[in-house]
């Protein structure tokens, strides 16, 4: 796009020096995430409850998972993956099979993330070799994915009792269960991106292509690698869904995308790629999931909560756009 | 294709053939006579029948509309990816001020300067701040979709019916919707501003390579704050137009519009990440080539979600084709 320019230049001279900055950006989340728990908690004193803290951290989970594979998209260079939700449905509708079959949860689980990984590979394969950009790609995929995946089923569910149906209502340390993999997650990549090599190469296309390909680093065997990746964390994603979506329909997952992206945006991790802290996805998701909690307390219907979530975003991406002008990243 | 945007001159004797088969308006062209041939052949004369013509046309009114005027947004290299949440709006709002007893004319102008007024909010955050376009307008879709939720009210529908406005939109003209024919009037307008006019000029200008547009002295801010109004005033338009259509609105008018009309946008040349490219009457071509795959496979008695692969996969081609002619191949 005509800003990207733009943004190419403000990006970091030296673009394998990773940054681990973003810290202000964390403050600056926790103050808002804050104000607004304060502000319902005197609003209501009854938000201040366990009751809550269950509801944010469920929807937490699955949007958490997600943010995950977008960020890595975006934190290298591929933008958007707009497929996300015919990936998760497709892998979603993996997990009810096999769970249907009887398999075990570890069985369920490897297959719904190996479902992912396929789906990230294919766009990925199209990516590079067709040499077109990821954006519009996945829009082509999710549209032809979905279009297909409403002519095999119409509404499915993990069945009564099962191991993974379980898992979606268990507790552990009283939070949901399904919580903890999120967490466990986000804290793994948050550590490893900026630490490894593999993920510091994933960094350095996304920030200056040229300059990491300068550098030797393959950009299609990359390209591959994250889509393959990402499409595994939706892929993992699926399952905590399929354990605690109840019965869903091919279109049950359009309503998370938008909200995936805000998240990641909101955590710093630029569009534009090249910077970004995974862990700052906790405080985005964990903001962006108190919301709605929220707004029942204030008494306000679940439509309004689309208007806050928008105006929050392009707000978020308004400043991302001013910060990456100023070349102050 | 018309432009001043000057594609990279590539020397060799191919250069002709690759501009025919190429070229921004003559891939859609072939599409859309092979769309006519097969619907043709396969459902019969009855398919270009005026009766069935006009049911497309009847259907096609809004997204002819608004396709016209956010490729100008599309040419100016800023996607608006809101407007299928402003249709959504500007219906609702033009819905509900109509049951509470205005006059529709007094409604319609207050219901564009609302569309107005929030993509003048797309246009601040983008061209001000320097947001990225598709992040922000994915925002505004967002909100503007809650705010017509909203008002909406917890019935989810408000019935405006006014057999006025619905005489006038139903109005035949050699037997077809009158409404239909104006929007292709207004499309072939729409290409003569892009292509032989100077400010059209501009937009391609901006669109191509903005540097080099704001060196030649063209405020590039200008025109994009320019085209993201008129994308929103466009899509204002549609609403409006929907709420007549149907002497309703409900909170699945609109839903998923931008991607309908931008795939079928792409299809007929239009790219949404780089500017100067595509051609109004490209782009209308694309939304009747997919009006008549949906008609057809409609006729046929098949499943619509056929339509969607198809559009998969002809949006895939196309900017295959797009990059093929000159796009940025992606790394």
């Amino acid at each position: 796009m005509s800003v990207t320019p733009a943004i190419e230049t403000a990006a970091p001279a030296v673009p394998l020096k990773v940054r681990l900055g973003g810290w202000g950006t964390g403050l600056m989340l926790l103050a808002v995430w804050l104000l607004l728990i304060v502000a319902t908690g005197l609003y209501r004193q009854d938000f201040l409850s366990h009751q809550t803290l269950l509801a944010v951290t469920f929807t937490m989970a699955v949007v958490g998972v997600l943010a995950i594979g977008q960020g890595l998209v975006a934190i290298s260079g591929g933008f958007i993956d707009l497929s996300q939700p015919a990936n998760m449905i497709l892998a979603s509708l993996v997990a009810v099979r096999l769970s249907e079959a009887g398999m075990p949860l570890a069985v369920v689980i490897v297959g719904a993330i190996l479902s992912g990984m396929l789906w990230g590979a294919l766009n990925a394969a199209i990516v590079v070799f067709a040499r077109l950009n990821p954006v519009i790609v996945t829009l082509a995929t999710n549209f032809i994915g979905l279009a297909v995946l409403f002519l095999v089923f119409q509404l499915a569910e993990v069945p009564l009792n099962s191991e993974i149906y379980q898992f979606g209502r268990a507790s552990f340390l009283g939070l949901p269960a399904i919580f903890w993999p999120m967490l466990a997650l986000v804290l793994i990549v948050g550590l490893l991106m900026p630490r490894t090599r593999y993920g510091r190469r994933a960094i350095a296309v996304g920030g200056n292509k040229a300059a990491a390909k300068a550098r030797g680093i393959s950009l299609k065997l990359t390209r591959f690698a994250i889509f393959t990746i990402a499409g595994g964390f939706v892929g993992f994603a699926s399952v905590l869904f399929a354990a605690t979506a109840g019965p869903f329909n091919p279109g049950s997952a359009n309503t998370l995308q938008l909200n995936i992206i805000a998240g990641v945006i909101l955590a710093g991790i630029s569009l534009a790629g090249g910077r970004g802290n995974f862990w700052m996805l906790l405080l985005s998701v964990g903001f962006l999931s108190t919301i709605p909690t929220s707004l029942v307390f204030f008494g306000l219907s679940s439509d309004t909560q689309s208007i806050f979530q928008g105006f929050i975003l392009i707000i978020a991406v308004a400043i991302d756009g001013w910060r990456a002008r100023k070349g102050t990243p | 294709m018309t432009d001043i945007t000057a594609a990279p001159v590539r020397k060799g004797l191919s250069e002709d053939w690759r501009a025919i088969l190429t070229g921004s308006v003559a891939s859609i062209s072939i599409t859309f006579i092979a769309v006519i041939a097969i619907g043709w052949f396969w459902v019969g004369p009855k398919f270009l029948s005026f009766g069935n013509v006009s049911i497309m046309g009847t259907f096609l009114i809004v997204p002819l509309i608004v396709g016209a005027f956010s490729g100008f947004a599309l040419l100016s290299g800023v996607v608006d990816l809101s407007i299928g949440s402003m249709v959504a709006f500007s219906s609702a709002l033009f819905a509900l001020l109509i049951s509470l007893g205005w006059d529709p004319a007094t409604t319609a102008v207050v219901t564009l300067v609302a569309c107005l007024c929030f993509g003048g909010i797309n246009a601040i955050a983008i061209v001000g701040f320097g947001a990225e376009p598709i992040a922000a307008t994915l925002g505004m879709l967002v909100a503007l979709r809650g705010i017509a939720w909203v008002l909406l009210g917890s019935q989810g529908t408000i019935f405006a019916f006014n057999i006025d406005m619905f005489n006038l939109i139903s109005l035949q003209l050699f037997g077809l919707p009158l409404f239909f024919l104006v929007a292709i009037a207004l499309t072939v307008v729409a290409a003569l501003i892009v292509t032989r006019t100077r400010a059209g000029r501009h937009v391609q200008a901006v669109g191509g390579d903005d540097k080099a547009a704001a060196r030649a002295g063209i405020s590039v801010r200008g025109v994009r704050v320019a085209a993201l109004l008129l994308s929103s005033f466009g899509a204002g338009l549609g609403g409006i137009v929907y709420a007549a259509q149907l002497g309703s609105a409900a909170r699945a008018t609109g839903f998923g519009l931008e991607f309908q009309v931008y795939a079928a946008l792409m299809i007929g040349g239009y790219s949404i990440l780089r500017g100067g490219v595509g051609n109004p009457i490209g782009g209308a071509l694309g939304l009747l080539a997919v009006a008549g795959v949906s008609n057809i496979l409609d006729l046929k008695a098949i499943s619509p979600y056929y339509v969607n692969i198809i559009v998969g996969l002809l949006l895939l081609a196309a900017v295959l084709l797009d990059r093929i002619r000159g796009g940025d191949a992606y790394e």
